[in-house]
């Protein structure tokens, strides 16, 4: 038997230990609840035709933002609604409602990350069938909701021209688990002069996944025409047969 | 600090095993922890002092086997050893590779008292 991977262990086997205590070998991922909520969730959304992305970043690199220039450009075109994680207030989903699309939001209370429970909940109070575009505006956090598969088609995460150029190599976890990277406030970067794109897209593609990377601006004079391009390009190559299998860490390994 | 939901989900499986056995004791548990799977080793340790209380675990050990980073290069085939930040292929430098360990987040084993040896203790 290979002691190193584990290889020819079959879950579940027991052998006698040497003061008679009983070993079982489990080899279950400590996510496989979560991750059958999120296989759920995904279930609804295929169901309903409904492209679901997971839109991750620090406090302030400008989710909601991109959000509100986002469903002013294609409200008129695509149903959209948003799922707004936060740990205090609604606030967010306040911005959203006054562009006209629904928004449920979650408040997680003490807790850093949405999971597919809360997700799932929220689910039951949105007219799913109706839709084509559902955004889940995750908590803002670099760390926690890398871990939790939500049941989202897409992982986008956030970096802004205010952070720091090394993000990727100091949240390899959640920027790998990403199929985009958004670098927000691109139009900061010339005021500030200390955020080198070409050093964020080195950081990013050390990460073994050759991510895109594209550049927004969504106050002042919003220019987001290659995250709406994107987009497009997601809605008509999604189908729902191609949906991600696993948790997001695992489907993005393949990915 | 989403240590202390892992380590609710790494209990509530704990539980379900022992329970599944008949057993009312758990001795150790052993998880895979790699550096790409999110979550710190130290932090689950702690979280895990703290949530153990009142449960078949309560006296348990938690033995957490941290595990290197392997990437497999979708180019050229090779296996390397990798940093966390640094997942390219270190035989091609080829941009894209796929996790071969590193991303472990797993229960491995439990080990539960005899019967007897509970009924004795």
């Amino acid at each position: 038997m290979c002691e190193t991977c584990g290889c020819a262990i079959t879950p579940e086997i027991d052998y006698a230990h040497s003061d008679e205590n009983v070993l079982i070998e489990v080899l279950q991922d400590l996510l496989a609840a979560n991750d059958k909520v999120a296989a759920h969730n995904r279930e609804h959304f295929d169901r309903h035709g409904v492209l679901a992305i997971n839109l991750m970043s620090s406090p302030g690199a400008g989710k909601t933002a991109l959000l509100e220039a986002t469903i002013m450009a294609l409200r008129d075109r695509y149903r959209i609604a948003v799922i707004e994680g936060d740990l205090e207030t609604d606030n967010d989903a306040v911005r959203i409602r006054a562009h006209g699309v629904p928004a449920i939001q979650i408040t997680t209370g003490a807790a850093c990350h949405l999971d597919a429970n809360l997700v799932h909940r929220a689910l039951h109070d949105l007219p799913l069938a109706g839709l084509d575009l559902l955004f889940i505006e995750n908590v803002g956090n670099l760390v926690c909701p890398a871990s939790f598969d939500l049941g989202q088609h897409r992982n986008v995460t956030l970096l802004s021209a205010t952070e720091g150029d090394d993000k990727p190599a100091k949240y390899p976890v959640i920027f790998r688990a990403s199929d985009l990277v958004v670098l927000s406030k691109a139009d900061l970067l010339e005021v500030l002069g200390d955020f080198d794109p070409l050093r964020a897209a080195a950081a990013l593609q050390a990460l073994g996944r050759d991510t895109p990377m594209i550049r927004t601006a969504a106050r002042r004079v919003p220019d987001i025409d290659s995250w709406l391009n994107w987009l497009e390009v997601q809605l008509g190559a999604w189908r729902p047969s191609a949906h991600r299998p696993r948790s997001m860490i695992a489907a993005s390994v393949g990915g | 600090m989403h240590e202390l939901s892992i380590c609710q989900a790494l209990l509530r499986q704990v539980t379900q095993v022992a329970e599944g056995r008949g057993a009312g004791v758990v001795e150790s548990i052993t998880i895979e922890v790699g550096p790409l799977c999110g979550v710190e080793p130290a932090l689950l340790a702690t979280a895990f002092g703290i949530l153990r209380a009142g449960g078949c675990a309560a006296q348990a050990a938690l033995v957490i086997e941290e595990t290197g980073v392997t990437v497999g290069c979708t180019s050229c085939g090779a296996q390397s050893q990798a940093a966390p930040n640094r997942l390219t292929c270190a035989a091609c430098g080829g941009f894209r590779t796929r996790i071969v360990a590193g991303d472990e987040l797993r229960l491995r084993r439990v080990e539960l008292r005899a019967p007897e040896s509970a009924s004795v203790a």
